[in-house]
C-alpha cells in the first residue's frame, strides 16, 4: 500500500535530471546563490531536492572517487514533523507522502525543529511564509504515476514502487553484490522512511546522518505524554487531600478558639 | 457643518474598534473554514501543486532526462533553467558518439566525456553551450602588453556566415580575416598552414611505418580530432601504438607561434597570446592537456602554454556582433604571412575524408616524387557522409595502399573493433569525432532544425569547391611550410619537429569502470 523510492547511489552520475524535474513539476525558482546540483548545492525553500557531489576516497590505494547524493524529504513512516504540527498542516498520507497544507499552517516552525534530517525549509523572505519541502508528488502518485524525479532518471538510480518490494529488492542487491555496504539507509532510521538508499561508500562519508535514532521520533514524546492522565489525577488527588486536611485542621482550631472564648 | 458632525458621530472610537473586531473574527472564521475545506481536498494527495502540470501536455510529453556534465568540464556547460529534459543530448551522446551508457557504474572521479560538443549542437533550447571564453580573449586584446595572434580552422569559413543570415556553406574566408582584424587581433593566421605541415609529418610517419623504419603497427590512425583522441584514450588505449604521434594542426601552430614566429619577429614568447577559432569544443580541452607546452620546453619556461584560448565559431560570431561588425559586408582580406598560407589539401581537413585525401596526395608525392594523378585530386570514395568509407590507392613502389575513413564515434567503434581483432586490412584510417567531420563540429552554428545532413553536405560541398579552385592543392606546394623546414625544422620528423609537433597519449581506461561484456 505504502509507496517508496529506492536510491542506488552507485548508479547516480550526477546529471541533475531529477532536480530539474522537481523544479518543473513544482514550479520552483532557480537561484544562483543556491544551486541544486554540485558540491555547494543545498536544500532550501526553492530546492526541494539537491544532488550533492561528494569527493571521497576508497580502497587501500585511496583512489579518489565522486559520488552524488540526492537529498530530499525522506517521508518517514512516523514523521516527527507531523507529530509536532499542532495545526495539522503536515499530514502523513496512506500512500506514503508526507504532505504540507499551507492553509492550515500557522508558521510556528516546530516541524523544522522536530525533523531529525533538517528537511523543512521556511520562506524567510516572504510576508506570509510557508514551510517548503518535497511532497513526493502526491498528485502524480494518486494518478498512478511515479514522482517527477524518479520518472526522468536516465540511469535508473531511482526506483519507485511498493515499500515492501523495494526493501526486498534493496536487500537482494546488497547481498548479491559485494561492493555495496551492508546497510539500507532508511530501513530503520527514524523508525523507517519511504526513501531508501543503498551505497558502496559508507553512508557517514557521504554526509548522511547515521547517528539518528532507529526509533520513530514521535515515540519519545508519546512515552512521556501518555503519563499525563496519571500525573494529573495523582496531582489532583494530592492537592484535594491537602485541602481537606487543612480545612479540617482549621475547623478544629476554630472550634477550640470558640470553646476558649466561651469559657 | 451638520454633515461633518454627523460623520464624526457615526465613526466613534468604540464603533471603529467594534468594526475591526468583527472583521477580524470574520476573517479568522473564513480562513479556518476554507482551510478545512482545502485540507479535505488536499488530504486526497493533490498537495498545492500547480494544477496545470497535472494534465498531460504541459508537463513535457517526452521527459527522458539528460547527460551528466562535470563541473570541471572545460568545453561545455549547461544552464539548468533552460533544460527541458527532452533527452536529445542523451540520444546523441549514447547513440551517435557511444559515450554515455558505454561505461559501467559507479563513476570514478570524473564524468566520462570526449568534449565533442555534439550535445550542444542538438540541445533544442541551447541549455548546453560551450564554456564562454570571449571575455578572456577581449581582455587579452585590450592588454597593450600582449601580442594577440589568432588562427582559424578550415571548417569555420564555410559556417560562420550562417550566424549572419547567409546560406549554409557560404565561403567567408576573406571576411572572417577582415572581421578578426577589426576585432583587434594583431596577426591572423591560418590553421591550414599547420594542416599542410601535419600532412607532411603524418605522411612521413606513415611511409616510415609501411617501410618498417619505425617499429609501430599499421594501420596508422589520424590524430587531429581531439574528441576522437580522447575517445581512443578512454575506450581503446591498447591501440595507442597505432595512433599517429602528430599533434593536431591547432597545437602545431600554437607551438610554432611561440617559437618560430616569436624568433622571426623578435617578440618575447610570453607576450604572445595565442587564440584559435575552431568549429570544435574539444579544442578547449586539448589546450589544457598538460603535455601541450612544447614552447615552454623550448624556451625553458614552465609557465608557457602553446595555446591560450579557443573560441568556437559561435563565440566568434558573438564577439563580432557585440562589436557591431557585419560580416557579410566586410571586404575580403588575406591571412598574415609566415603562418598564413594554406593549400587545398589543408582546406579539406574540415570535411570527413579530407585528411585522408590530403595525406594520400602527400604520401604519393613523397614516395614517387611525382604529381599525383587526377583521380587522387578527387578521391571520391572517401568523400560524402557514409559512416565508414574505404578506398584503395595504387602507389608505384609501394603497391596498393588501403585506407578507411569514419566519422562519428559509433562508426569509429566498428572500425576500432575490427582493428582489435586484426580484421582491418588498412594502412591508414582517418577518424573524426563529429558526424561529417569538423564542418559538423560541436562549436559550429546551430541550425533551427536538429543538425542535418543537408546542412553538413552544403558545408562540405563548399569546402571541396574551394579546394578545386585552389592553385596549390598539395601540402608540399606550400611555400611557407617549405620555408619553415628550411629555416627552422630542417626536415619532417627531425629532432626539433618531434619535440614541437609530436605528442604522446594518456591512458584514460582507468578513469571509469569498463562495461562488463
Amino acid at each position: 500500500m505504502s509507496k517508496a523510492v529506492l536510491v542506488d547511489i552507485t548508479k547516480c552520475v550526477g546529471c541533475g535530471s531529477c532536480g530539474v524535474a522537481c523544479k518543473m513539476w513544482n514550479n520552483l525558482e532557480y537561484r544562483k546563490e543556491s544551486p541544486m546540483l554540485g558540491k555547494d548545492s543545498k536544500l532550501d525553500a526553492e530546492n526541494w531536492t539537491n544532488i550533492k557531489l561528494v569527493e571521497t576516497e576508497t580502497g587501500a590505494e585511496k583512489q579518489s572517487i565522486w559520488r552524488f547524493v540526492k537529498n530530499q524529504c525522506l517521508h518517514c513512516e512516523e514523521p516527527a514533523c507531523v507529530s509536532a504540527c499542532f495545526s495539522k498542516a503536515l499530514q502523513k498520507t496512506k500512500a506514503g507522502p508526507v504532505v504540507y497544507h499551507a492553509n492550515l499552517c500557522v508558521g510556528c516552525r516546530y516541524c523544522m525543529i522536530a525533523c531529525p534530517f533538517d528537511i523543512p525549509k521556511y520562506e524567510w523572505g516572504k510576508v506570509i511564509p510557508r514551510i517548503r519541502k518535497c511532497q513526493m508528488c502526491p498528485g502524480r502518485i494518486k494518478e498512478g504515476n511515479s514522482p517527477a524525479c524518479t520518472e526522468v532518471c536516465p540511469t535508473n538510480a531511482l526506483t519507485f514502487g511498493e515499500h515492501k518490494d523495494l526493501l526486498k529488492q534493496a536487500r537482494a542487491t546488497i547481498n548479491n553484490d559485494k561492493k555495496y555496504v551492508q546497510h539500507i539507509f532508511g530501513e530503520k532510521e527514524a523508525g523507517g522512511t519511504a526513501w531508501l538508499y543503498i551505497s558502496d561508500v559508507p553512508f557517514k562519508e557521504l554526509g548522511f546522518r547515521t547517528d539518528v535514532t532507529t526509533q520513530a521520533v514521535p515515540h519519545y514524546t508519546e512515552s512521556i505524554m501518555h503519563l499525563t492522565p496519571a500525573v494529573g489525577l495523582t496531582w489532583g488527588a494530592l492537592l484535594t487531600g491537602m485541602y481537606v486536611y487543612n480545612r479540617r485542621r482549621n475547623t478544629i482550631a476554630n472550634e477550640e478558639n470558640d470553646n476558649k472564648k466561651g469559657k | 457643518m451638520d454633515e461633518q458632525l454627523k460623520l464624526e458621530k457615526k465613526v466613534t472610537r468604540r464603533s471603529f474598534l467594534k468594526m475591526m473586531g468583527g472583521l477580524g473574527l470574520a476573517g479568522i472564521t473564513a480562513n479556518i473554514g476554507t482551510g478545512v475545506a482545502n485540507a479535505a481536498q488536499n488530504g486526497s494527495g493533490q498537495g498545492w501543486l500547480p494544477e496545470q502540470y497535472q494534465s498531460a501536455g504541459t508537463w513535457p510529453t517526452q521527459v527522458r532526462g539528460r547527460i551528466p556534465i562535470s563541473p570541471n568540464n572545460p568545453s561545455i556547460t549547461r544552464d539548468n533553467k533552460k533544460c527541458i529534459l527532452c533527452g536529445q543530448c542523451l540520444e546523441v551522446c549514447q547513440n551517435t558518439q557511444t559515450v554515455f551508457g558505454h561505461y559501467d557504474l559507479p563513476i570514478v572521479d570524473d564524468i566520462v566525456c570526449i568534449n565533442c560538443g555534439q550535445c550542444a549542437l542538438w540541445c533544442p533550447t541551447a541549455a548546453i553551450t560551450e564554456c564562454d571564453d570571449t571575455a578572456k580573449v577581449m581582455q587579452a586584446i585590450q592588454d597593450p602588453d600582449k601580442y594577440v595572434i589568432v588562427q582559424t580552422a578550415p571548417a569555420t569559413r564555410v559556417a560562420l556566415g550562417e550566424e549572419f543570415g547567409l546560406e549554409p556553406g557560404t565561403f567567408v574566408m576573406g571576411q572572417q580575416v577582415a572581421g578578426l582584424k577589426r576585432l583587434g587581433f594583431d596577426s591572423v593566421f591560418d590553421t591550414n598552414f599547420t594542416a599542410d605541415l601535419t600532412i607532411l609529418e603524418e605522411a612521413t610517419e606513415l611511409i616510415k611505418r609501411i617501410k618498417g623504419d619505425i617499429k609501430k603497427p599499421l594501420p596508422q590512425f589520424t590524430s587531429c580530432s581531439p574528441g576522437w583522441v580522447k575517445f581512443c584514450e578512454y575506450f581503446y588505449p591498447d591501440l595507442f601504438p597505432n595512433m599517429s604521434t602528430c599533434k593536431s594542426p591547432q597545437q602545431m601552430l600554437g607551438a610554432l607561434a611561440k617559437t618560430y614566429f616569436a624568433k622571426q619577429k623578435g617578440i618575447a614568447p610570453e607576450k604572445i597570446y595565442s587564440v584559435a577559432i575552431m568549429p570544435c569544443t574539444a579544442k578547449k580541452f586539448e589546450i589544457q592537456r598538460p603535455e601541450m607546452n612544447s614552447s615552454g620546453h623550448y624556451w625553458d619556461k614552465s609557465s608557457l602554454r602553446d595555446m591560450d584560448a579557443v573560441l568556437t565559431t559561435r563565440e566568434l560570431a558573438r564577439m563580432l556582433k557585440q562589436k557591431n561588425i557585419d560580416l557579410p559586408s566586410l571586404p575580403e582580406e588575406k591571412y598574415d604571412p609566415l603562418l598564413g598560407e594554406g593549400t587545398g589539401g589543408a582546406l579539406i581537413f574540415g570535411a570527413t575524408g579530407g585528411v585522408m585525401e590530403a595525406a594520400v596526395r602527400g604520401a604519393y608525392f613523397f614516395i614517387t616524387e611525382q604529381q599525383p594523378p587526377a583521380g587522387l585530386l578527387k578521391l571520391t570514395p572517401v568523400r560524402g557522409l557514409e559512416g565508414v568509407k574505404e578506398a584503395a590507392v595504387d602507389v608505384p613502389g609501394v603497391g596498393t595502399v588501403k585506407v578507411a575513413v569514419c566519422h562519428g564515434m559509433k562508426n569509429g567503434r566498428k572500425v576500432l573493433d575490427a582493428v582489435r581483432k586484426g580484421e582491418a586490412p588498412y594502412h591508414f584510417i582517418e577518424f573524426m569525432s563529429c558526424p561529417g567531420g569538423c564542418i559538423g563540429g560541436g562549436g559550429q552554428p546551430r541550425s533551427a532544425v536538429p543538425p542535418s545532413d543537408e546542412v553538413r553536405m552544403k558545408r562540405i560541398a563548399s569546402i571541396y569547391q574551394a579546394d578545386a579552385r585552389m592553385k596549390h592543392r598539395e601540402a608540399h606546394e606550400n611555400a611557407e611550410v617549405l620555408k619553415l623546414y628550411q629555416d627552422f625544422l630542417e626536415h619532417p620528423m627531425s629532432h626539433l619537429a618531434e619535440e614541437l609537433l609530436h605528442t604522446k597519449y594518456t591512458d584514460r581506461g582507468k578513469r571509469f569502470n569498463q562495461l562488463k561484456a
